[in-house]
């Protein structure tokens, strides 16, 4: 096969990226400029909450990614692959790095692979713990050894990206379906799920149901029946499911009447959300909607990268309010105006960690406004908001020398203009040899 | 509630209206302050604190653009600045202990867009709608950036850069923004001084100026007009110079005037050929030099913004750089050819280059090569002290490149081996095809200019011969009289022969007494001494007449930069109680007391005058050259091709003594320098910086007092370990307060002897 047949063979499965974007991967893989050398990053930093499906590959099947990696460079043209991994992922990081010594031992990996004229090396890195490295540009950044920030786009990283070479980055899970494809065909992947939404995918099951966990299972089920025939249905059984994160907790939350919705990416989009990482966390109607917008809202302000500012004043603005409210400090309007701000972060920050910190709030408000009002009549009946702290006092610029280097000169008197008596000449005209010399 | 007028009616609010912010302000006015939906307690981090000794951070006010980490990184390559922590936490900030001292760090007070980084020197002392900008160049060195003084109250208040994309970009060095407080210090001279009793007493203009004028016509009548010498200054501008020489040449009728670093180096008349064709803008072409010679030149110390230019120059366009230096420069840390040369081996590593580069054709035969026939590279490594890797390197750069450009500076070309090594770079940059591109620097900021202005014992204005058959003629047309022929003495043998053969000086804007002691002893014996200057200088403290004159700021003038860039510097302020006046004005008094009308009526009437004289420097009136300045074309000046041999005696250095280097540094602590408080911290102070094994060697540790001695004085200095300097080598820079250096160097090539005070 030539690699042009593998992108096609790819294109013709129509495997989505199942990082988030569900952006096609065989068509992601044909932007990609023509200059050499080109780099395949495999993102393995899963740091969405609710969303575990790749350390489980990592750790227990690790050779199913080493092998779509063989093969997607093998498409790409790619000699090197980086894999850049959960820095909490120790486990899974341990068992990728062994897993690499067997394939190279066999020949699967390093030059000449196979007889051909192949040759790969794979690179695990792992993060520092980042969130917003999850974000294909941070992630180039941060793999280039600088601070995990996103970079403009365009040029996007098929273009310009690692080292500002071609490079593709895909999902770990992405790059097993590839394994899949190449082994058993474009016709058997897409005899699972639909026609816009081919193959299977892993559900990551968790909240308040009786069996969290992984489930693989063909695109388009019914969220219903992961809910309740895999994952056992709720909890406790007299408090039943109030909303569901079909997604990952950026994505925005379905009501309980919504889980009919058929888990694939056209049905769950229009049900007003997104089918992200297929991290389906399950909420009971115990759980206080103001805590998990405040928990949310928690994560996010911590993981902001900082790059941006409605982002970074955004996440820590909104945790503040929600904070003061669970206080019981809020106040009526207050969630007008978390409202206000979602819409002034949402779409106006430079990645899209700016959309995925406040969709979730978006559709809690939205969807449990009732909830929240109620919260704060009962905590706050007068509207009272707490007393500020003064701001520290201003304390003027004496102007003395800096403690921060050491002066090198000693000024005498006022002005070094009276400075003659620091000098010591002897024998100015006339020469006499100094005895030490002589 | 204030009734609603009453904003138009405040004083403030007319001054406002003029500004550019005076909307946000009206508005704040008419309406109150802002009401803020933030009703959470707000964050707090650090309030101004110092980062540099120069620069206060604010991080409250910071909005973490990070331009000023970019400015840092990519233009100055050092990464001094960082974002820490994360989110909304995220802060800029200095690494722990280490505070920013980039040459050019206070542009990130420029760049800044929020004012959390404020000038130390300059914050808070107006309201930005209160002061008159001015548009202005910098004289700390000769690149003559691009400035605007900005004044309020017959003060100067601040100094930022102004853009000149042909010469600084938007740029300026933290010397010229900070280092200006001498400009309002209150030890400038106001008013005319004159000795009665043994001391110098406040007179009137009349009074001074007709002693001057007597006392020279009296020397004039009874030693002759070569008993009288004239001291211009590179640091004043083009008028002043001019004039100062057409008052020796006509009135006094001597070749008597020079300059520092005028006569005494063997300089070329061409300079750069242009700073735009060096830097790479930030969507600009690239470079037109592929390589880049600095030999003697260190413009990390000396010239900030050419450093800049060359930074952006290696890293943006992929420019070479070849350093010769008897320093391990800042600028070897790109890695191009270093050779490290010891002080007396210039001319041996020059014509070692030359052979090299002979040998690497396989030319035998040419002309160029017989000069250097004897030459070996035992030579090269043992009287250079030169590795041959990196002198290979560097020919076969300089054999490759389309367009090399060599620079050199004053120091590797002072005194009679000066004139030995600039004939071997011209041999050298000849035989490797890059002979037009060959180009001296000055390191004042009219180092060009003052030579232009003929301000040499051996050159009219514009670089014509003293018995040039075409450029005479016209100037004693123009001035009405015939003009000596004779060459006059330079600045060095001005002040050596005074008390002697010279009788009296009229010294403008020069310091040699603070030099070389020698020099102060010689200025004491002279019949007459005038000086005209800013401060009391030790110079000024020999006077028998002191004229007060005015800084750059507080009159106009034209500076021409090291690329022959005629800039104006207007008149941004003026002290009203002064009796200072400007350089123009006094000698033009000083004129009419020798019965001659210059009628000059302003600098701009000088200016004009000058683009008449110097045909170089035709058409550049003060209106003609405007806001970016004019750059006159050097095509005659250019280098010969003619090769002659070079040669320089050796340098022999005893056990136990190291060979003598000065240098310029940024921060040297010099008398105007020193008058800026916030700065004391990082001037270079009086050390004597040797290499390790030396001192090691000499049994001598970082900090000890010592006694630098040769058979020319004693200086007691400091000693500082410094890993930079060649071993071998003893390096202390000029200009220190404290330490002549020149009195050890005594014109030429020294060793000093390093030991331990007694106490």
């Amino acid at each position: 096969m030539k690699p042009e047949e593998v992108v096609e063979q790819v294109k013709a499965s129509g495997i989505r990226g199942r990082g988030g974007a569900g952006f096609p991967t065989g068509q992601k893989w044909s932007f990609l400029a023509p200059a050499m050398p080109r780099y395949l990053v495999v993102n393995a930093d899963e740091s969405e909450p609710g969303t575990f499906k790749d350390r489980i590959i990592m750790e227990y099947d690790p050779h199913q990614l080493i092998e779509g990696i063989v093969m997607s460079c093998f498409a790409i043209k790619a000699e090197r692959a980086f894999i850049y991994i959960r820095g909490e992922y120790y486990f899974g990081y341990t068992r990728l790095v062994e897993a690499i010594k067997e394939a190279k031992a066999k020949g699967f990996l390093g030059k000449g692979i196979f007889g051909t004229e192949m040759n790969l090396e794979i690179v695990v890195h792992r993060g520092a713990g980042a969130y917003e490295c999850g974000e294909e540009t941070a992630q180039l950044s941060s793999l280039e050894g600088y601070r995990g920030h996103p970079r403009m786009k365009p040029p996007f990283p098929a273009v310009e990206g690692l080292y500002s070479k071609p490079t593709i980055v895909n999902n770990v899970e992405s790059i097993a379906n590839v394994t899949q494809v190449m082994r058993h065909g474009v016709q058997w992947y897409r005899g699972f799920g639909t026609e816009k939404s081919p193959g299977m995918r892993i559900f990551c099951l968790s909240g308040n149901v009786k069996y969290p966990g992984l489930y693989e299972l063909p695109h388009a089920t019914p969220l219903r029946e992961i809910l309740f025939t895999y994952g056992g249905g709720p909890v406790n059984d007299e408090a039943p499911f109030k909303a569901v994160v079909p997604g990952g907790l950026s994505m925005k939350m379905l009501s309980a009447d919504q889980l009919d919705t058929p888990m694939d990416y056209e049905a769950v989009a229009a049900a007003g959300s997104s089918l992200g990482s297929a991290g389906v966390i399950a909420i009971d109607a115990a759980q206080s909607m103001v805590t998990i917008a405040r928990r949310t809202l928690g994560f996010y302000r911590e993981e902001s990268c900082g790059k941006c500012t409605p982002c970074r004043e955004g996440t820590g603005w909104l945790e503040k309010i929600l904070i003061r409210i669970e206080e019981g400090d809020g106040r009526e309007q207050d969630v007008d105006l978390l409202n206000h701000i979602t819409k002034f972060i949402a779409g106006k920050s430079f990645c899209p960690f700016g959309e995925a910190a406040v969709w979730g709030l978006q559709s809690n408000l939205a969807k449990f406004r009732p909830e929240f009002i109620t919260f704060i009549e009962e905590t706050n009946p007068d509207q009272r908001i707490p007393a500020l702290p003064i701001r520290p006092i201003y304390r003027p610029d004496t102007g003395e020398p800096s403690s921060l280097t050491v002066s090198a000169i000693e000024l005498v008197g006022e002005s070094p203009l009276n400075r003659d008596t620091l000098v010591e000449i002897a024998h100015l005209i006339d020469i006499v040899p100094d005895p030490g010399n002589a | 509630m204030q009734p609603r007028n009453w904003a138009s009616r405040s004083p403030s609010f007319v001054a406002i209206q003029n500004s550019s912010r005076w909307r946000a302000a009206a508005q704040t006015i008419r309406y109150g302050p802002g009401i803020s939906q933030l009703v959470e307690a707000k964050r707090h981090k650090n309030k101004h604190y110092l980062i540099s000794d120069t620069i206060v951070l604010d991080q409250e006010r910071c909005v973490v653009c990070w331009r000023c980490i970019r400015y840092l990184e990519e233009w100055e390559d050092k990464p001094q600045l960082g974002l820490f922590e994360r989110g909304g936490a995220t802060i800029i900030d200095i690494q722990p202990g280490q505070p920013v001292n980039a040459k050019t760090s206070g542009n990130i007070i420029d760049i800044c867009p929020v004012g959390a980084l404020t000038n130390r020197v300059a914050r808070f002392s107006f309201r930005p709608w209160e002061i008159e900008r001015t548009p202005s160049i910098c004289t700390q060195c000769s690149i003559g950036c691009n400035t605007r003084l900005d004044t309020r109250t017959h003060t100067l208040r601040r100094v930022v850069g102004r853009e000149n994309m042909q010469v600084n970009d938007q740029w300026i060095c933290d010397k010229g923004r900070f280092a200006n407080g001498w400009v309002n210090d209150e030890k400038r001279l106001t008013t005319p001084l004159v000795r009665k009793d043994g001391t110098l007493q406040p007179v009137s203009w009349p009074e001074a100026l007709t002693l001057v004028a007597e006392k020279l016509q009296a020397i004039k009548s009874s030693a002759g007009a070569d008993a009288i010498g004239g001291i211009g200054s590179a640091k004043l501008a083009n008028e002043s110079n001019y004039l100062l020489q057409r008052f020796m040449r006509q009135l006094i009728g001597t070749n008597n005037i020079d300059h520092r670093d005028g006569a005494d180096i063997a300089a070329l008349p061409s300079g750069l050929p242009a700073l735009a064709d060096l830097m790479k803008p930030q969507y600009g072409p690239d470079p037109k030099y592929d390589v880049i010679m600095l030999f003697g030149v260190d413009p990390s110390e000396e010239l900030p913004i050419l450093d800049l230019h060359l930074k952006r120059a290696v890293r943006r366009g992929k420019a070479q750089l070849i350093i010769a230096h008897p320093r391990r420069i800042e600028l070897t840390r790109y890695n191009g050819p270093f050779m490290q040369y010891m002080p007396g081996g210039e001319v041996a590593l020059l014509n070692g280059l030359l052979h090299l580069a002979a040998k690497a054709k396989e030319d035998k035969n040419s002309d160029a090569v017989k000069l250097v026939a004897k030459v070996t590279e035992k030579q090269l490594r043992e009287v250079a002290g030169v590795e041959v890797d990196a002198a290979k390197r560097a020919v076969e750069l300089l054999a490759n490149a389309k367009n090399a450009l060599i620079i050199y500076g004053p120091m590797p070309a002072r005194g009679a081996n000066g004139v030995q090594v600039r004939q071997a770079l011209q041999n050298l940059a000849n035989y490797t095809g890059h002979g037009e591109r060959l180009a001296y620097v000055g390191l004042d900021a009219n180092s060009q200019g003052c030579r232009d202005m003929g301000v040499l014992p051996n050159a009219l204005p514009g670089h014509v011969g003293l018995e040039d058959e075409l450029g005479r003629p016209h100037l004693e047309q123009l001035w009405g009289v015939t003009l000596p022929v004779t060459p006059g003495k330079s600045y060095s043998q001005l002040l050596d022969s005074a008390g002697d053969s010279i009788k009296a000086l009229y010294i403008m804007g020069a310091d040699p007494a603070s030099e070389r002691p020698n020099w102060a002893a010689n200025l004491d014996k002279l019949d007459f001494l005038v000086v005209q200057e800013i401060f009391l200088t030790e110079t000024a403290q020999m006077a028998d007449v002191v004229l007060p004159a005015v800084s750059w700021a507080e009159g106009n003038g034209t500076f021409t930069n090291l690329e022959r860039r005629v800039q104006r510097a207007a008149k941004a302020l003026g002290n009203p109680q002064t009796k200072a006046a400007p350089d123009w004005m006094i000698l033009d008094h000083l004129a009419g007391q020798f019965d001659a009308n210059w009628a000059h009526d302003s600098a701009q009437s000088v200016t004009a005058e000058i683009s008449h004289a110097v045909p170089l420097y035709a058409g550049m009136t003060w209106n003609a050259i405007g806001d970016q300045g004019r750059q006159w074309d050097a095509f005659g000046l250019r280098t010969s091709d003619d090769y002659a041999a070079a040669e320089q005696p050796v340098l022999t250095a005893e056990a136990g003594e190291l060979r003598l280097m000065d240098g310029t540094v940024l921060y040297d602590g010099g008398t105007l320098f020193g008058l800026t408080r916030q700065l004391s911290n990082v001037a270079f102070g009086l050390h004597v910086a040797v290499n390790p094994a030396d001192a090691a060697r000499l049994g001598l540790e970082d900090g000890t007092a010592v006694k630098v001695r040769n058979r020319y004085g004693i200086l007691t200095l400091s000693l500082k370990l410094d890993a930079t300097v060649k071993a071998g080598v003893a390096w202390i820079p000029a200009s220190l307060a404290g330490a002549p250096v020149g009195a050890l160097l005594n014109g030429g090539l020294e060793v000093v002897s390093i030991e331990k005070t007694d106490n």
